[in-house]
């Protein structure tokens, strides 16, 4: 694996780095399928009201229950009877949905929950994170104290209570998990800020008479940002996990609602009948999931300036 | 710790039964057959209804002076829960009215065990497979390790739990029996496990412990059936993620001076990998442990209603929906505590492991 | 004044060493040459980067994984280290050659105490230590018996069992553990470190620079090597702190005879300790001679440039230094790595590669000017 050698003169500046980079990317190339898959996800979420109508999960159509008609694989069970009319590709539900279907539709929310709880909590975090560590004193004791309370707590239970005491509502779900996730990135943020501002440049920029805020914002931050959006990005899966969990144990504000976990949820009961309807579902959520993961594993992989030679 | 636990339990109290009419917190305990006048002296039982409160109708309707302000509530909780009354639970399946303290902690050795065993699975498989993707970096079996610890991190637990539960219950037959039995805590219809495996004398709840302590091998061996499914998929996310934080930071040890000296005294591999660089890398993975144990207790709350395991977990989630606030209180206090204890131990830990963070 | 020993105990041979970059290939070392004698101290000179540390990390089979070994070898007393296999260069680093770092800082462990880095050596393959030890500890408990004028019945007993020990060999796994750690605490006495017994449980950040160092030293010690690779260990030092180091090198080598390869760009420290000196240039080794013939009679142009730029006290004169800059070892210079800064270059330099030829006893030059 002898690399094509650098042109004298090539060694530094941009175009290095950029070959050094494609190089690790070449060492780990599991990360162009987390991005190959993590894309996929994003798109299929942005044009999935194009490909199904997105009202069509209210219907029900009963004469369409728990077929199967895919002639490319066959279950090899007794009692999976073929769906009337067009193919479908991943079998149909109990209501007579076609399952693909409303998993196309389910990605969009949950890929929707997922992002507004990762960047809310990003935001929050860096905004308490960034003033506790900066500020220090008595307002950092304060911070960290609260983090303190709801990092005791598993963040299901408190979640659950959440969603029963204020309705099962997407909003409330969304609401719910970002409770339980702030505190990691508040700690996160604080922790690389305290590093951060150690650094010779803040006292620098003190003495030229840069205000508090302004060196906390425009500098300081945008230069410990970096292990928080990694972060960020594999919490995408975390996040999709969870809110999956959640809506398995029953926690959705309808049983026909298309997300991926409430959908597992109502499969499993028919994993007799008609498997792919818990099968499915829950693999699509490993694969988003891992795709997140990979995705974020590898840019930290190629970009850590730690690991960079 | 104490600031922790006080503002834990305000904050459930408060959701509980800060955001809802005070009538629901009635609910967990009504029978058709109560009338208003037992409804009323209930509402008063619980601290909800004020004792000038004339009638059921007055208290439901919310008229001035009928409802004890939500301080008062809490006020009054917290007193009965410091001398030790922590008042009746009423869960969904258990007969007749129980006492929560004892129907919490007669289910808390159930999950006890399960999270336990969690733990030793992920120590014993999570390091070793991080050691040895480090040592063997980008040859075979870190490609395969790594492919494992990112799969367990992201494969859906209940997801995983029913899987397994399918296969080793439903399919992989031994005489006609499913080889494991995932239901309760000790099987004896499974195709490993004994028929009749007697009884034990009870000394912590937890099955595979007291089944030790009464010398009763059938009975231990049913119980670690019982609990390895579950056990299983509950660990797979933490050794998911302890695998990848010992795996980099032993690739960060392994990289150092002083790993190239030791290397040079002419000592064995093995030493320089345990004793030289092993020391150094454990540290960031004793500091997630502790965010490992929260993890563990949180997602045994899914692993239980998935194997129907008869732990706290599974029974929060039926107290959540009837709003039991004792039930609930006990589970978040004791949950925290055992966080935040397992966070000084983590801390001294530490202090062991690194002399040069000596207290 | 160094004894000149015809038998030698590091003969490297022709010794080519390709670092596998992203960016490319780094030819590092290209046919390096060099004897250490018996008993001498040899100093290896020359700028950062001209592959100094390479050359000793090879020899002990300490490259990073990226390194490659294109061809040569290094025979430590007849065979050749570069061929052992795992076992067999565990054991040769384990007895017959030790290297000391340069930054004791890095190169310590943080967790684990000064005394356990000594004992784990000696742990490793203890019937290898027993007889040192033993010896050592007898000697120990008569100089007691002089300086007390007797011994306690404790000693003696230890001094029966000991002389018993001394015709098998073999010791019980306690009386190993703790003549294992005496062992090591006398030795941490012979590298002048103050209250050993303390510094023997000491962590490395506990101590300070110079005996950090000195603990480091201790550790390739104890091991009594035929040779010793000492890698710029001055130069993380202070000046006085130096020359403390220096002379306990030098005082070391008397009492367990060993042979010292001194890698350094000091060349005050060279003329100081050094018997012999051999001068290196991008990846080769461009002459070798005597120290105080070297520092006369400089032959090799990099060589005068080198000895001309260091400032004197005694004549008032320009600084002098050499033209251009260190080659790109990625894209070495053609033939002479030297040519193109070299102030008497010819057409012959950029087309064929100078060899070591030995142009009076005992100096040898790598120059197309002498031969060749």
């Amino acid at each position: 694996m002898r690399p094509k050698p650098l042109e004298a003169g090539e060694l530094y500046g941009r175009r290095a780095d950029l070959k050094y980079s494609l190089h690790l990317l070449k060492l780990n190339p599991v990360v162009l399928v987390g991005f190959i898959i993590s894309i996929a996800a994003l798109l299929i979420a942005l044009i999935s009201p194009l490909l199904v109508n997105p009202s069509s999960w209210h219907l029900q159509n009963l004469d369409l229950r728990l077929c199967w008609n895919n002639p490319a694989f066959n279950w090899g069970i007794g009692n999976v009877f073929d769906c009337p009319g067009k193919i479908y590709p991943l079998g149909t539900d109990q209501y007579g949905r076609s399952l693909s279907e409303m998993m196309i539709l389910a990605i969009p929310i949950d890929l929707q929950i997922a992002l507004e709880v990762v960047l809310s909590a990003v935001v929050i975090g860096v905004f308490f994170g960034s003033i506790a560590a900066y500020v220090g004193g008595i307002l950092d004791e304060l911070i960290l104290r609260i983090t303190d309370v709801f990092l005791a707590v598993p963040g299901i239970l408190l979640a659950i209570v959440m969603i029963v005491v204020m309705g099962r509502s997407l909003f409330v779900l969304t609401l719910a998990v970002l409770i339980t996730w702030w505190p990691f990135y508040v700690r996160l943020v604080r922790s690389q800020v305290l590093g951060e501002k150690e650094k010779p440049y803040v006292e620098r920029l003190r003495a030229m008479g840069a205000g508090g805020p302004r060196i906390l914002f425009e500098h300081v931050v945008p230069n410990s940002i970096y292990p928080i959006l990694i972060q960020a990005t594999l919490d995408i899966g975390s996040v999709i996990l969870t809110v999956s969990a959640l809506t398995f144990i029953g926690l959705t504000p309808s049983p026909l609602l298309p997300e991926l976990g409430n959908l597992a949820n109502q499969g499993i009961q028919y994993f007799f009948t008609a498997p792919w309807l818990i099968l499915f579902p829950g693999l699509t959520i490993l694969v988003i999931s891992l795709g997140f993961n990979l995705l974020g594993d590898g840019i930290r992989d190629i970009f850590d300036p730690r690991l960079r030679r | 710790m104490v600031f922790v636990l006080f503002t834990l339990s305000l904050l459930i109290f408060y959701l509980t039964r800060g955001l809802l009419p005070p009538s629901t917190a009635l609910a967990p305990y009504i029978s058709p057959r109560i009338g208003d006048a037992g409804k009323l002296s209930l509402a008063r039982a619980l601290g909800v209804a004020t004792s000038t409160c004339p009638s059921f109708q007055d208290f439901a309707s919310e008229t001035n002076g009928c409802i004890v302000p939500l301080w008062g509530q809490y006020y009054g909780w917290l007193v009965n829960v410091l001398t030790g009354n922590w008042g009746f639970t009423l869960l969904p399946g258990i007969a007749g009215t129980a006492n929560t303290w004892d129907v919490f902690f007669s289910r808390f050795a159930f999950t006890a065990e399960l999270s336990i065993c969690a733990a030793i699975l992920t120590i014993i498989i999570g390091i070793p497979m991080g050691i040895v993707s480090a040592t063997h970096n980008n040859k075979l079996p870190d490609h395969v390790s790594r492919l494992v610890s990112l799969g367990g991190y992201s494969v859906p637990q209940f997801w995983f739990g029913a899987m397994l539960q399918f296969l080793f219950v439903l399919y992989v037959r031994v005489n006609g029996a499913g080889l494991f039995d995932a239901t309760g805590a000790l099987s004896t219809t499974c195709g490993i496990c004994f028929s009749n495996p007697g009884v034990i004398s009870s000394y912590s709840g937890m099955p595979i412990l007291d089944a030790l302590l009464s010398f009763n091998f059938p009975y231990f061996w049913d119980s670690l059936v019982a609990v390895a499914l579950p056990a299983i998929t509950l660990a797979i996310t933490s050794i998911g993620a302890l695998t990848r934080i010992v795996r980099s930071s032993m690739m960060d040890v392994l990289r150092q001076d002083y790993i190239l000296l030791a290397r040079s005294k002419g000592l064995k591999d093995r030493v320089v990998i345990y004793r030289h660089a092993l020391r150094n890398a454990i540290l960031p993975a004793v500091t997630v442990s502790g965010l490992l144990v929260a993890y563990l207790l949180g997602g045994a709350v899914i692993v239980e209603i998935v194997f129907s395991w008869p732990g706290v977990g599974n029974a929060s989630l039926a107290a959540a929906n009837v709003l039991d606030i004792n039930f609930l209180e006990l589970y978040v206090l004791v949950t925290a505590l055992i966080i935040v204890v397992t966070n000084l131990v983590v801390d001294v830990l530490y202090s062991i492991i690194d002399p040069r963070i000596r207290l | 004044m160094g004894k000149v020993a015809t038998e030698t105990v590091l003969d490297v041979n022709n010794l080519k060493v390709i670092f596998h970059t992203y960016a490319g290939d780094v030819k590092a070392l290209d046919g390096v040459e060099l004897s250490v004698r018996k008993g001498e101290v040899l100093g290896l000179v020359g700028e950062s980067g001209c592959g100094k540390s390479v050359t000793a990390l090879a020899v002990v089979g300490l490259l990073p994984p990226n390194a490659e070994i294109v061809s040569g070898e290094a025979l430590l007393d007849g065979t050749n280290l570069l061929a052992m296999g795992k076992d067999e260069l565990r054991l040769a680093r384990l007895r017959d050659v030790a290297i000391v770092f340069q930054d004791p800082m890095t190169y310590l462990n943080p967790v684990l105490s000064v005394g356990l880095q000594i004992t784990e050596i000696i742990a490793s393959q203890p019937d290898l230590f027993i007889p040192e030890m033993i010896k050592n500890r007898l000697e120990e408990i008569s100089a007691i018996e002089k300086s007390n004028g007797g011994l306690t019945r404790e000693l003696q007993v230890e001094r029966e069992k000991l002389q018993a020990a001394s015709d098998t060999n073999r010791l019980g796994n306690d009386e190993q553990k703790r003549l294992t750690q005496l062992y090591a605490i006398s030795i941490l006495k012979s590298v002048r470190l103050p209250e050993p017994e303390k510094v023997f449980k000491m962590y490395p950040f506990e101590l300070s620079g110079g005996m950090r160092q000195r603990a480091m030293i201790a550790m390739a010690l104890v091991r009594r090597p035929k040779l010793l690779l000492a890698d710029e260990i001055t130069t993380a030092l202070d000046v006085t702190v130096q020359a403390q180091a220096l002379q306990l090198l030098q005082q070391l080598k008397e009492v367990i005879d060993t042979s010292v390869l001194l890698i350094t760009h000091d060349l005050a420290v060279v003329a100081e300790v050094c018997d012999r000196v051999a001068v290196m240039y991008a990846g080769n080794v461009v002459e070798v001679a005597d120290v105080t013939e070297l520092y006369r009679n400089p032959l090799h142009p990099y060589t005068q440039g080198l000895l001309a730029s260091v400032p004197r006290v005694d004549v008032v004169a320009e600084q002098k230094s050499i033209q251009g800059s260190v080659p790109d070892l990625m894209f070495p210079p053609s033939g002479c790595r030297f040519h193109p800064r070299c102030p008497k270059v010819f057409e012959k330099c950029p087309n064929a590669k100078p060899t070591l030829i030995e142009v009076s006893p005992g100096h040898l030059v790598s120059c197309f000017l002498f031969g060749g």
